[in-house]
C-alpha cells in the first residue's frame, strides 16, 4: 500500500503542478529573472561584465604625451570600460551626474609624462562620484594595474637604456684598464732602473766621502798637534815670568811673618812697662794670617802642561744616503673590470601580480557562475516550502490529507510520495536553471554537466525535508510562509549563495556548515567555476544529503504527531 | 454493520469522548446530533480511523477497528466537514486519485468515476477544474468522492454546508437512495430538517457522552415538548382567559397584552382552544407549533451557547 500510495501521489504531486501557474512561474521564471538582475546588477563584483555597456570614464587629458596615451589605451582595450574624453573639469562633472554608469573622471594634469621620465611621481587625479563608490573603486583597481603595468613598461625602457650604456662603458673601461696595465708596465721598468741608479749613486757618494773625511782627518790631527806645541811654549814663558813675582811675595810674607813676631814681642814688652796700665792699653789690630810657606811654594812652583793629541772622533763612511726624496709610488694594481663596472645595473623591479586561476577552472568568472546555483537553490527552497509545507498544511486544511488517510493511504508513504514528486521536480529545476544559464548568460557547467545533477538533487531532497520541518514547526499557512521564507532566505545568504562564503565573518561560515546550501554551493562552484574533476562533488553531495535526511527524520517525526 | 461500544477520547486533560455506544446497521441511515464541541467530529474521525480512540471498540463491517484498519478503510468512505478536494484539479482528476488509492486499476477508476459523477448530477462537469466549480457542485463533487469505490459504510460530515437548495436536495436524495441500496449511513450535521427527512434513527451526544438515541419520534417524546399555539386579539383579552381549560399553561409572560402562548397536551384540542379564544376576544392571527427534533435537541442540550469548537 505504501509504494502504491507513493506512487500515486508523486503523480499528484505533477499533475497538481502542471496546474499551478503560480508555482511554475516560481519555479522557472522568477529565478530566472532575479538571477538575470542580480547578475547583470552585480556581475562588476566578479571582475567581468556580462554586457557590453561596461562603466564610463570621464578622462580629461591634459598631458597629451605617453602616460595619457598609455592609460586611455589600456582603459580602452578593459572590458568593462569605456572611455569619454572631455575638455574641461565641468564637462566631466556633468557626464558623471548625469550618466548612472559613470562613477569618476580621469585629470591626467599637463607635465605628466616629463615627470614620469624624469624619474618624477606624478600623480594622476580621480574625481569619483561618492553616490557610485563602489564602483569607482573596481575601476580604481583596474587604474591601478594600468599604472603597475605603465611602470613597469617604462621600467623596461630604461632598463634597455641602462643596459646599452652599461655595454658601452664597460667597453670604455676595458681599453682605460689594457691602457693601464701599459703604463703599469711602463712603471714598472722605470722603478727598476731609477733604484738602480740610485743604489749606483749612493755608492759613488760614499767613496767620495770617505776620501774626503781621511783627508780633513790628517789636516785637522796636524793641526791640533801645531797647536797644543805652540800653548805649551807661551804657557811656560807666562809661567817664567810669574814665578818671579812669586818669588818676591814670598820673601814679602816671610818677612812679614818676621815683623809680626817681633811686634808681638814689643808688645808683650810694653804692657809690661804700663804695669797697671796695661789694661788700658787698647789691643793692637789682628795681623793677618800670612799663607804657609808650603802654600807659597806651591806658588812659586813651576807649572806643567802636557799636551794630549786630540782625539777625532772616527769618519763613519758606512752610513747611507738618504732615501731619494721623491719616491715613485708602487705600480698601481689594474682594478678588474667589474669592479670598475657599476654593480648596480639594472633598476629595482615591481612587485606585481599575475592572476591565474589555481585550479583549472577560469579565472575570470562569469557572475552568472554564482548567480545561478544560488539563486537556482534560493528559489528551490522558497518552492519546497510553497510545495511541501504549505502544500502540506493545504491538504490538512482543504481536508484532502484527511480523505486520503481514510482511504487507506499511509502517512509515511504520502509523504513519501510527496518528497519524491518534488525531489524530482527540485532536480528538474535546477536543469532547466542552469540550461536557461548556459544559454542566456554563457555559464559554464564544468568538465562535467552531468556531475551537477548529483548536489542539485542532493539539494533538492535537502530542501523538500526543509519544507516539511518547516511545516511541523509553523504548523499554519499564515506562520509556514513568514518561517519559512525567512529561514529559507537566512540559509541562502548564510549558505554563500547570494555572494561568496569568504565575504562572512569567521562565526558566519561556521553556522554555514551545518547548512546545506553551503555544501550546495560548494559542490556547484568546484566543478562549474573550479572546474575541478566531477569527484569533487561527491563529499559536499553527502553533507548536503545528509544534512536533508536529518530534517527528514524530524519532518517525518513532527508530520506524525502533528498531521496523522 | 458498524458498532460503537464504550468509545472514549482525551485530548490531554480534556475528555472529549465519554462511553460513547451506538450502532448503524446496513440500509440504516443514522443522525449524529450535538451542539458544537460535543464530539461528533471527534466520533466521525474514529470511525473514518484518521483518529485512535483511548478505550472502546469500534466494529465497521465486522472489523475490529483496533486491528483491521485496512480492512475498514476499504469499506468505508468519508464526506468531510471540509471540501477535501484538490481545487487546481478537475472534477475527474480528483476522483480518480480517490479511486485509484482505493485499489481501482486505471480502467476500473474511468468507470467508477462516471458513476460516481452521474450519481451526483455532475457528469457534464468532470474536465471542469474544481476551482471553478459552484459550492453546490463541489459539495455534490465531495460526496461523489466518498462513494466512487462504493462504500458498505458512509460517514457525512455536514455535506450540505453553505450549498444551494438545489444542490442539498440532490446531496440528499443520493443519501437516501444509498440507504435504501444497504449503505449504512452515519450522517451528522446540524440541520435538524435534513435529520429528520433522511434519518431513521438519531444519536444526540452532547459533552462527549450519548445523551438520547433513538427515532426522531422518540425523541421528541424523551425532550417531553408539548404543542404550541400562539394568539394574536385585536384588544386584549381578559386576563388568564384559559384557566378553565383543564392541562392549559401560558408558556412565557406575553411581551405584548394583545399576545398570548399557550402550551397544551394534544394537537386534537386546538378547535376547542381556537373557540375559547374566540369567545375571549377577537383573534386575528394564531399559529400551532408541533413538537419536532429541534426543540428535543434545545431541550436535551440545553440553551447555554458553545462557542467552543471541537477538537480532533
Amino acid at each position: 500500500m505504501i509504494w502504491r500510495t507513493t506512487r500515486l501521489i508523486l503523480v499528484n504531486e505533477f499533475r497538481l503542478l502542471l496546474h499551478d501557474r503560480a508555482a511554475l512561474f516560481m519555479m522557472f521564471l522568477a529565478p530566472v529573472v532575479i538571477i538575470a538582475v542580480a547578475g547583470f546588477s552585480l556581475g562588476n563584483l566578479y571582475g567581468v561584465r556580462p554586457d557590453r555597456g561596461g562603466y564610463v570614464v570621464a578622462l580629461l587629458d591634459q598631458d597629451h604625451g605617453v602616460v595619457a596615451r598609455t592609460v586611455r589605451d589600456a582603459l580602452s582595450r578593459a572590458p568593462s570600460i569605456r572611455v569619454r574624453v572631455v575638455s574641461s573639469l565641468a564637462q566631466a562633472r556633468q557626464l558623471i551626474i548625469n550618466d548612472d554608469r559613470a562613477p569618476l573622471a580621469l585629470v591626467i594634469p599637463a607635465g605628466t609624462s616629463a615627470a614620469f621620465a624624469a624619474g618624477g611621481k606624478p600623480a594622476i587625479e580621480l574625481y569619483v562620484d561618492p553616490l557610485k563608490r563602489l564602483q569607482a573603486a573596481e575601476i580604481q583597481a583596474q587604474l591601478v594595474q594600468i599604472g603597475r603595468h605603465l611602470q613597469i613598461a617604462a621600467q623596461a625602457r630604461a632598463q634597455h637604456q641602462l643596459d646599452l650604456q652599461s655595454t658601452a662603458l664597460r667597453a670604455h673601461l676595458e681599453q682605460l684598464a689594457a691602457g693601464a696595465r701599459t703604463a703599469s708596465s711602463q712603471a714598472d721598468a722605470y722603478v727598476r732602473e731609477l733604484k738602480a741608479a740610485q743604489k749606483q749613486a749612493r755608492s759613488r757618494a760614499q767613496n767620495a766621502i770617505r776620501r774626503r773625511l781621511s783627508a780633513l782627518r790628517s789636516r785637522t790631527q796636524a793641526a791640533i798637534d801645531r797647536s797644543v806645541a805652540e800653548t805649551k811654549t807661551a804657557l811656560a814663558a807666562e809661567l817664567g815670568a810669574r814665578q818671579g813675582a812669586i818669588a818676591a811675595l814670598t820673601q814679602y810674607l816671610r818677612a812679614l811673618q818676621r815683623s809680626q813676631a817681633e811686634f808681638q814681642s814689643w808688645l808683650d814688652r810694653l804692657k809690661q812697662l804700663a804695669g797697671a796700665h796695661a789694661d788700658q792699653i787698647p789691643p793692637p789690630p789682628t795681623w793677618p794670617t800670612a799663607p804657609t810657606a808650603a802654600q807659597l811654594a806651591i806658588l812659586s812652583a813651576p807649572i806643567k802642561i802636557t799636551a794630549a793629541t786630540p782625539v777625532l772622533p772616527p769618519i763613519d763612511d758606512s752610513f747611507n744616503l738618504p732615501a731619494m726624496p721623491i719616491k715613485l709610488p708602487p705600480p698601481t694594481q689594474t682594478p678588474a673590470l667589474s669592479d670598475l663596472v657599476p654593480t648596480v645595473t639594472t633598476l629595482p623591479g615591481t612587485v606585481g601580480w599575475n592572476t591565474r586561476s589555481l585550479v583549472p577552472g577560469r579565472p575570470q568568472v562569469n557572475s552568472f557562475d554564482q548567480y545561478v546555483p544560488g539563486f537556482g537553490i534560493t528559489f528551490l527552497l522558497i518552492d519546497m516550502l510553497w510545495g511541501v509545507g504549505v502544500g502540506l498544511i493545504d491538504e490538512r486544511e482543504w481536508g484532502t490529507l484527511q480523505r486520503l488517510r481514510a482511504g487507506g493511504a499511509p502517512v509515511p508513504g504520502l509523504m513519501l510520495g510527496k518528497l519524491s514528486a518534488r525531489l524530482l521536480i527540485g532536480t528538474f529545476q535546477m536543469v532547466v536553471l542552469f540550461g536557461v544559464g548556459w544559454l542566456l548568460f554563457g555559464i559554464s557547467l564544468g568538465p562535467a554537466p552531468a556531475m551537477l545533477l548529483v548536489p542539485a538533487a542532493a539539494i533538492a531532497f535537502a530542501a523538500g525535508s526543509f519544507g516539511l520541518l518547516i511545516a511541523c514547526v509553523a504548523r499554519t499557512r499564515d506562520a509556514v510562509l513568514p518561517v519559512g521564507s525567512v529561514v529559507a532566505m537566512a540559509m541562502s545568504a548564510i549558505g554563500g549563495c547570494w555572494w561568496p562564503l569568504g565575504f562572512e565573518p569567521a562565526w558566519m561560515r561556521a553556522v554555514a556548515m551545518w547548512m546545506p546550501t553551503t555544501w550546495t554551493m560548494r559542490a556547484f562552484n568546484d566543478l562549474m567555476i573550479r572546474g575541478l574533476p566531477p569527484s569533487s562533488a561527491l563529499i559536499p553531495g553527502v553533507f548536503t544529503f545528509a544534512l536533508g535526511l536529518g530534517y527528514l527524520i524530524i519532518g517525518l517525526i513532527g508530520t506524525v504527531r502533528f498531521y496523522d | 454493520m458498524v458498532q460503537v461500544t464504550g468509545l472514549g477520547k482525551s485530548f490531554g486533560a480534556r475528555r472529549v469522548l465519554d462511553q460513547v455506544s451506538f450502532s448503524v446497521q446496513p440500509g440504516e441511515l443514522v443522525g449524529l446530533l450535538g451542539p458544537n464541541g460535543a464530539g461528533k467530529t471527534t466520533t466521525l474521525s474514529i470511525l473514518a480511523t484518521v483518529l485512535a480512540p483511548d478505550e472502546g471498540t469500534v466494529r465497521i463491517a465486522g472489523f475490529d477497528l483496533a486491528r483491521e484498519r485496512t480492512a475498514i478503510r476499504a469499506r468505508l468512505g468519508l464526506v468531510p466537514q471540509s471540501l477535501a478536494l484538490y481545487p487546481s484539479l478537475t472534477a475527474l482528476e480528483n476522483l480518480v486519485l480517490f479511486a485509484r488509492l482505493r485499489g481501482a486499476n486505471a480502467h476500473q477508476a474511468r468507470r467508477l468515476c462516471a458513476e460516481a459523477l452521474d450519481e451526483v448530477g455532475l457528469a457534464d462537469h468532470a474536465q471542469r477544474t474544481v476551482g471553478l466549480l459552484s459550492g453546490g457542485m463541489k459539495r455534490r463533487l465531495n460526496l461523489a468522492c466518498a462513494l466512487v469505490h462504493q462504500p458498505q459504510v458512509l460517514l457525512l460530515d455536514e455535506p450540505t454546508v453553505g450549498v444551494d437548495p438545489q444542490s442539498r436536495e440532490r446531496i440528499l436524495n443520493t443519501v437516501k437512495e444509498l440507504g435504501h441500496s444497504g449503505t449504512a449511513v452515519l450522517y451528522c450535521t446540524h440541520y435538524m430538517d435534513e435529520v429528520e427527512r433522511v434519518c431513521n434513527r438519531v444519536v444526540l451526544i452532547d459533552h462527549g457522552r450519548v445523551v438520547a438515541a433513538g427515532t426522531v419520534a422518540e425523541l421528541v417524546g424523551l425532550a417531553g415538548g408539548r404543542p404550541r399555539i400562539e394568539l394574536y386579539f385585536q384588544t386584549p383579552p381578559p386576563s388568564r382567559w384559559y384557566l378553565e381549560l383543564s392541562r392549559v399553561s401560558e408558556l412565557t409572560p406575553s411581551p405584548s397584552p394583545n399576545h398570548t402562548v399557550l402550551e397544551f397536551d394534544s394537537l386534537t384540542r386546538v378547535h376547542e382552544l381556537l373557540r375559547r379564544a374566540q369567545a375571549a376576544g377577537s383573534v386575528l392571527e394564531f399559529s400551532v407549533h408541533s413538537p419536532n427534533l429541534s426543540d428535543a435537541f434545545m431541550a436535551l442540550t440545553g440553551h447555554r451557547l458553545r462557542d467552543e469548537h471541537e477538537s480532533g
